[in-house]
């Protein structure tokens, strides 16, 4: 007992005083989950609610250009910009302005445009009622188009063009519809002045409801902070694997393993506190990312990390999956010669775990193939097992196959280290 | 030769490493008695550290036997490593740990304790000079003080038996003899040391007995004293040495 204490206490000394090795330890993964988040969620803001500037030249001056710019203005997606240097902007002027890229995107309303949903309007009714004379209705069968005209920076992504576009093009047709009613139902009220006129406020029968399938009622949303920190979190405990087999080839350079193994009973005691160590560090780890997703990234106006109800759960999770990078990481560390060798190959590793295990690509974006290659990452095995318990309030029954391939595969690794000893004593 | 038990048997000693066709110790026999200071000595590659790595249970022989108090690390390897030192040709501590925190550490590994691993810190480290660095960490020591550090870790639990690997490499005068005193002074209180070196002057006044050896083999054993005597062209152990193992370099 004495002797493990002991040899946990000499790994903590030789830990804290890595200076720079803790740094590389805690702050890492910090910057890495909030460069991650904020990027991504910067591409999702794009097309959702980012302030973009847009110029708006309003030649109709009518019910369908104001129309239009109380909708876009409402919308919250753009800050509506109609004047330069205190001059009403001209279609010459945004499509300069656009051109030279200081806005991407200019949308220019045709005078008379509102008169010309009008005069469609009235030929349809005019169509529908011949027989009728209905006063106040000018007679016009003609029909003709409006063309909105939208000046976009080449510059700008397809994905984010096809969501202005989509916009505008739903404030029209519900504009359109509501002018229709509008006009059909005043020309209803005078063919039949005991009928009062109806208000078409809103024609919307058919709604979309989106809803996260999820075997429970919760209804959490996987946006960029849930995918993240769990994905960052594994992604920085099986980091571990560097340092840990760092220290496992520092100490045989430096000679301290040779004389452990002169000595009794001592290594798998070394070993042991190592592994218990790291641990201790990669259970940290975990928790640090936990108090970013719960505090920093809402702090910074990101949405806040869900963890679901199942703490144990969590935090078995966590520590199987500490175990198997630490696992990794004494294997790496008892196989490689060099440092080189051990932090080439052991970050290589991680990076392809990674890939595969859907830290940077979700699983469901991959071909086939790749799909079933993912099932062999450890990553994996833990990210699926944090989204389990973080999106579809997963207990321990649940993710207890997780928990089982990340134990095993710290029991692997472990006997791949042993054995891998036991045949050096013969070389 | 003795009458009493040896208190290392090394029987037809052979170690051929994996990938090598050639053996870096072949056939080896020798018995070391208790209280003996024995010195292995041999050029570079000879294969004096692969004796001591296999007496230390470093590694297994590819065949023959090592008893070390009438124990083989087969059997018995705990109870084996309880009862030696190894002074490894290596600094081999914890730089970023002071003297004091490394000592403590290899002690607790050794079972000792508390107050009277406490007094013995002290006691080796002021034998050996470096009470005042008790509490510097090993980096900023000089090469002189981090032998004697070494040496410190490899005696602190009072083995019987001490395996020292060049312990005088690469140190100053003063320092190798407050090494070669102090190591002298454990002999008499009934230590067997086993040390290899290829100082010949330094062995043959520090050595009860010597064993020379080259590319594997036991080219000479004996006192230092009968060995000088036992030819007339023979007058000091370099002479010995030189004469035996020829005066070509040897880098494997």
């Amino acid at each position: 007992m004495l002797r493990l204490l002991s040899s946990i206490y000499k790994e903590f000394l030789v830990l804290i005083r890595d200076r720079a090795g803790l740094a590389i330890l805690f702050l890492m993964p910090l910057v890495l989950i909030l460069i991650m988040t904020l990027i991504q969620d910067a591409t999702f803001k794009t097309v959702k609610d980012a302030n973009i500037s847009m110029i708006l030249v309003n030649n109709d001056r009518d019910s369908l250009g104001e129309a239009i710019r109380e909708g876009l203005i409402e919308s919250k997606f753009f800050e509506i910009v109609e004047e330069l240097d205190g001059k009403k902007i001209t279609e010459e002027m945004a499509k300069e302005a656009v051109a030279q890229g200081k806005y991407k995107i200019g949308i220019i309303i045709p005078e008379r445009a509102t008169e010309a949903i009008r005069g469609n309007v009235n030929a349809l009714i005019n169509k529908s009622f011949k027989t009728f004379d209905v006063p106040g209705v000018k007679k016009r069968t003609k029909k003709s188009t409006i063309d909105i005209i939208i000046y976009i920076d080449p510059a700008t992504s397809y994905s984010f063009k096809n969501s202005v576009m989509s916009s505008l093009k739903e404030f029209t047709s519900q504009l359109e519809i509501k002018m229709f009613f509008k006009n059909f139902s005043l020309a209803l009220a005078d063919m039949f002045p005991d009928q009062k006129a109806v208000e078409f406020e809103s024609f919307e029968t058919i709604k979309y409801k989106e809803i996260y399938a999820s075997t429970t009622n919760s209804e959490i949303l996987p946006n960029s902070v849930q995918h993240n920190v769990p994905a960052w979190t594994m992604f920085a405990m099986f980091f571990i694997v560097l340092p840990l087999a760092g220290n496992i080839i520092k100490e045989r350079d430096e000679g301290s393993a040779f004389r452990l193994k002169t000595m009794p009973g001592s290594y798998v005691t070394v070993m042991f506190s190592k592994i218990l160590i790291f641990l201790v560090v990669s259970f940290l780890q975990f928790l640090l990312m936990l108090m970013v997703g719960l505090y920093v990234l809402p702090a910074m106006g990101l949405p806040q990390l869900e963890i679901g109800p199942h703490k144990i759960a969590l935090a078995l999770l966590a520590i199987s999956s500490g175990l198997a990078a630490t696992g990794l990481g004494v294997a790496i560390g008892t196989i490689a010669t060099t440092h080189e060798q051990s932090s080439t190959f052991g970050a290589v590793l991680i990076i392809i775990f990674a890939a595969l295990g859907g830290i940077w690509v979700p699983i469901y974006v991959m071909p086939h193939t790749m799909r079933i290659f993912s099932q062999f990452s450890p990553l994996n095995w833990g990210l699926s097992g944090f989204y389990d318990i973080f999106l579809r309030n997963g207990d321990i029954l649940t993710v207890l196959p997780e928990i089982v391939k990340l134990l095993l595969f710290f029991a692997v690794m472990l006997m791949i280290a042993i054995g891998y000893n036991k045949l050096h004593r013969t070389k | 030769m003795h009458e009493n038990q040896p208190i290392i048997e090394i029987k037809h000693l052979t170690k051929i490493y994996r990938g090598s066709n050639k053996p870096a110790i072949d056939n080896i026999s020798l018995d070391i008695q208790p209280g003996e200071i024995y010195g292995l000595l041999g050029p570079n590659g000879a294969g004096k550290t692969t004796t001591i790595s296999i007496l230390c249970g470093l590694f297994n022989p590819t065949s023959g036997n090592v008893f070390i108090d009438g124990k083989d690390y087969t059997h018995s390897a705990e109870s084996i490593k309880s009862i030696i030192g190894v002074v490894p040709q290596d600094i081999a501590l914890y730089p970023s740990l002071t003297a004091k925190e490394n000592l403590t550490f290899f002690g607790h590994l050794y079972g000792l304790k508390g107050k009277y691993l406490r007094s013995r810190i002290n006691e080796c480290l002021e034998l050996f000079g470096l009470e005042k660095n008790a509490n510097r960490k090993i980096k900023t020591y000089s090469g002189g003080m981090k032998r004697r550090i070494n040496l410190i870790a490899g005696i602190l639990h009072k083995p019987k038996i001490i395996f020292l690997d060049e312990p005088t490499v690469g140190v100053d005068v003063q320092s190798r003899n407050v090494i070669l005193e102090h190591l002298r002074n454990i002999n008499k209180e009934g230590t067997t040391i086993i040390y290899t070196s290829h100082y010949m002057e330094e062995a043959e006044n520090f050595c009860t007995r010597v064993a020379i050896i080259d590319q594997g083999n036991i080219i000479t054993e004996g006192k230092p004293k009968d060995l000088i005597n036992s030819k007339k062209e023979y007058t000091d152990l370099e002479s010995i040495f030189l004469q035996l193992t020829g005066k070509a370099l040897r880098d494997e």
